[in-house]
């Protein structure tokens, strides 16, 4: 197939080895690129029961085929490995440019092994790969490291780069590339850390080959045009994420003090209108039509961002409507390297505890100064950050509010309030690396289209499985999130690109795959149903302003959920993927 | 009627690189923004200011006053003409945007497309026009 360097990049960086290798293109041709085919190395490579922070971890850099082509929102790199969060499969993708980069160096995929002895960052340049020292980056905050390697090496290249967090091996730790795109959840900037990696460097100066490369050109051009950058989707150029504030403030999904309620009425102080008055410029990924980057400037505030839930966490979350401080929330997370969800979630976790009297973890909901203290606290695990560190999951074990700690398997929940819109629960329980709204995103259909009726169980098994089809092929070709295309033209651009005629049907089966190959990742593990859970808080209070006010989720809607999405995935009722799958992946 | 030129509008850069893709597909068969003729991004600075780098060509002619050999030629679009180019680098080095490269003793610049340029075509938020 076209579109691919059939070239895997692995480093040895333990004895500061690389070699290259011939891309699976057996695997290629089952799960494609990015998401799936990082997972399939993954499972193929990586024995169960490992320590996701020790060198016995890999971490995968994989692009797709359509990676460094004018296929529209096309520059998103996966970045996967086991989860220290989790301890489930983990993947993840970032935006910029290092996608690209890695593409134009001449590779498909970067598989990092073992760890270095010392700190130190990893330079690619095309087919050269050196092993520098990091000891003068080590401690650095993500922005002050990223500004000198770039100052080092060019504005041409991409760099990826852990802050204090990952080096600390924080579990919420990301990875950052340009300023403000990361690599967000699950501990991956960890598992970077757990291997002395500050940073990596990629400059690539290659191409990419395809059939009929000026009609390709020109067909891409007209889809662009008409198919992405279309009226419906301007909103993602005009607004960015903020969008989605207004959408759920108005749906009854935007959470508030720890998903407690829904519904902020001082919501207009922080809202899409305030933020993008402060805008002074816009940005996208490579290979990027739409333009989703805000670049906002508000008083001693700088980012390109906030994102909806970055906002959210910050905002109604927390009990905080000052803009600003949302916005610096957003800046220090990135520069500390941390995943403004998951820091988010432990903080408002903290907050509700002191307010309860259970914990004094010293912050009460709309403490603003303190959230971005205790960001600082966290990546550092210095004072109480030492504890804040764990996340979520442990500290409820370690404290109590086990009933109002909102997380999945120990990833903390995103920003959208089930019992608003049900399927979403299910959503969570069943997610991959744990509660992730970007697997199945329920609230399209249950509050945004409004076509599934939200405050009951029913046909919530299938609607998360075509929902979780959808995604699993498409951040696997990759196309960002932003381009809502169709199947069919996923086949479109696919077969243009390949040269190899790719169908609906083989597409949806590739989808099938990942999600059948992530699932059994994590039955290796010993993961099952128990551990497709939801929070008592859901189950226990309803829900008291808002559009879905009186709504709390009984346990038995959960369980039938649960049931109805096993059964359309042929797994047994304990979650488990039969032998018969198991076998075709 | 006055010569098409290509204009750049920063505010609407979004920094995708989709037209370096579009001119190396047509120039060179491959997507290959380091080989193509003009080299347009966006990028953040520790500062905390976004900034841009527009290296495109605007038709100044400075290439084709300075060419010692007279290879280049200027209507209403660049022609090298390859049996008089020595590859000296003159024009590169005159050249105001950077965009001229020398690649195997032979001067690379841009045509213009011939009056169709595959860049502006392709750039999604009118960044780049040809007028």
């Amino acid at each position: 197939m076209f579109g691919y360097q059939n070239k895997v990049l692995r480093i040895d960086l333990t004895k500061k080895a690389t070699t290259m290798e011939p891309l699976n293109m057996d695997w290629a041709e089952k799960y494609i690129g990015a998401k799936g085919l990082a997972i399939k190395y993954l499972y193929e490579e990586l024995k169960p029961g490992i320590d996701p922070l020790s060198p016995d971890n890999k971490l995968i850099l994989m692009n797709g085929p359509l990676t460094g082509t004018p296929v529209p929102c096309s520059g998103k790199l996966a970045i996967a490995a086991k989860s220290p969060a989790t301890g489930t499969i983990l993947d993840c993708s970032i935006g910029g440019h290092a996608a690209l980069k890695i593409k134009y160096a001449g590779y498909d995929a970067v598989i990092f092994e073992g760890k270095l002895s010392e700190p130190g960052y990893v330079l690619i340049q095309d087919g050269k790969i050196e092993f520098k020292d990091a000891s003068w980056l080590w401690g650095k905050g993500s922005h002050e490291a990223e500004a000198l390697l770039v100052d080092k090496y060019g504005h041409e290249a991409s760099v990826l780069s852990i802050g204090p967090a990952g080096e600390n091996l924080v579990t919420m730790s990301c990875i950052n590339s340009d300023y403000y795109r990361q690599a967000g959840r699950g501990g991956i900037g960890a598992v970077m850390g757990s291997k002395n990696v500050k940073a990596i460097v990629v400059i690539g100066t290659g191409g990419v080959k395809v059939p009929n490369i000026v009609e390709v050109t020109a067909k891409l051009s007209e889809i662009l045009r008409e198919d992405t950058v279309s009226e419906d989707n301007m909103f993602i150029y005009d607004c960015g994420t903020t969008a989605f504030l207004e959408a759920c403030n108005d749906g009854g999904i935007l959470p508030k003090r720890n998903f407690s309620d829904t519904t902020d009425e001082e919501w207009t102080k922080y809202n899409g209108e305030v933020l993008l008055g402060n805008k002074v410029g816009k940005r996208g990924c490579g290979s990027c039509g739409l333009g989703c980057g805000n670049f906002l400037k508000i008083g001693d505030a700088i980012c390109e961002g906030p994102e909806y839930e970055s906002i959210a966490v910050a905002g109604p979350n927390a009990g905080i409507t000052d803009p600003e401080a949302i916005v610096k929330a957003n800046q220090v997370a990135d520069d500390m390297g941390l995943d403004t969800i998951s820091a988010g979630d432990t903080i408002i976790f903290a907050m509700e505890m002191t307010e309860k009297g259970i914990h004094d973890f010293g912050i009460r909901f709309g403490n603003k100064e303190k959230y971005i203290e205790y960001l600082k606290l966290m990546a550092r695990r210095e004072g109480v950050g030492a504890d804040l560190a764990l996340g979520v999951k442990k500290l409820s074990e370690k404290y109590g509010g086990q009933d109002f700690a909102m997380h999945v398997k120990g990833l903390e929940y995103p920003q959208y309030e089930p019992r608003g819109s049900w399927g979403m629960s299910l959503a969570y329980a069943v997610s991959d690396r744990g509660a992730c709204h970007m697997r199945a995103y329920a609230p399209n259909e249950e509050v945004f289209a409004a076509s599934i009726p939200p405050y009951t169980p029913e046909g919530k098994g299938e609607m998360v499985y075509n929902l979780a089809i959808y995604n699993a092929v498409k951040f696997s070709l990759v196309i960002c999130d932003f381009w809502p295309l169709s199947i069919e033209r996923m086949a479109e651009v696919m077969t243009m690109i390949t040269g190899k005629e790719w169908t609906v049907d083989e597409l949806n089966a590739v989808a099938a795959r990942v999600i059948h190959l992530a699932r059994a990742f994590n039955q290796r593990e010993g993961f099952n149903r128990k551990d497709d859970t939801m929070p008592k808080r859901l189950v226990n209070e309803a829900l008291k302003s808002g559009p879905a006010a009186g709504q709390k989720i009984p346990q038995e809607a959960f369980e039938d959920m649960l049931d109805q999405y096993y059964d359309v995935l042929g797994w047994s009722r304990d979650g488990i993927v039969p032998e018969s799958i198991l076998c075709t992946l | 009627m006055a010569v098409k030129r290509l204009k750049f509008s920063k505010e609407n850069c979004i920094g995708c690189q989709l037209c370096a893709q579009a001119c190396s597909a047509v120039h060179e068969g491959e997507f290959i923004p380091s080989k193509a003729r003009l080299s347009i991004e966006s990028y953040y600075t520790s500062e905390g200011e976004l900034k841009y780098k527009d290296s495109f060509c605007i038709l100044c002619g400075m290439c084709k006053r300075k060419c010692p050999f007279g290879a280049i030629s200027l209507d209403d679009k660049l022609s090298l003409d390859p049996d008089l180019c020595t590859g000296c680098g003159v024009c590169a080095e005159v050249c105001p945007k950077k965009v001229i490269k020398i690649r195997e003793e032979k001067a690379v610049l841009c045509d213009t497309c011939n009056g169709d340029p595959s860049c502006v075509k392709i750039c999604p938020h009118n960044a780049l026009r040809f007028e």
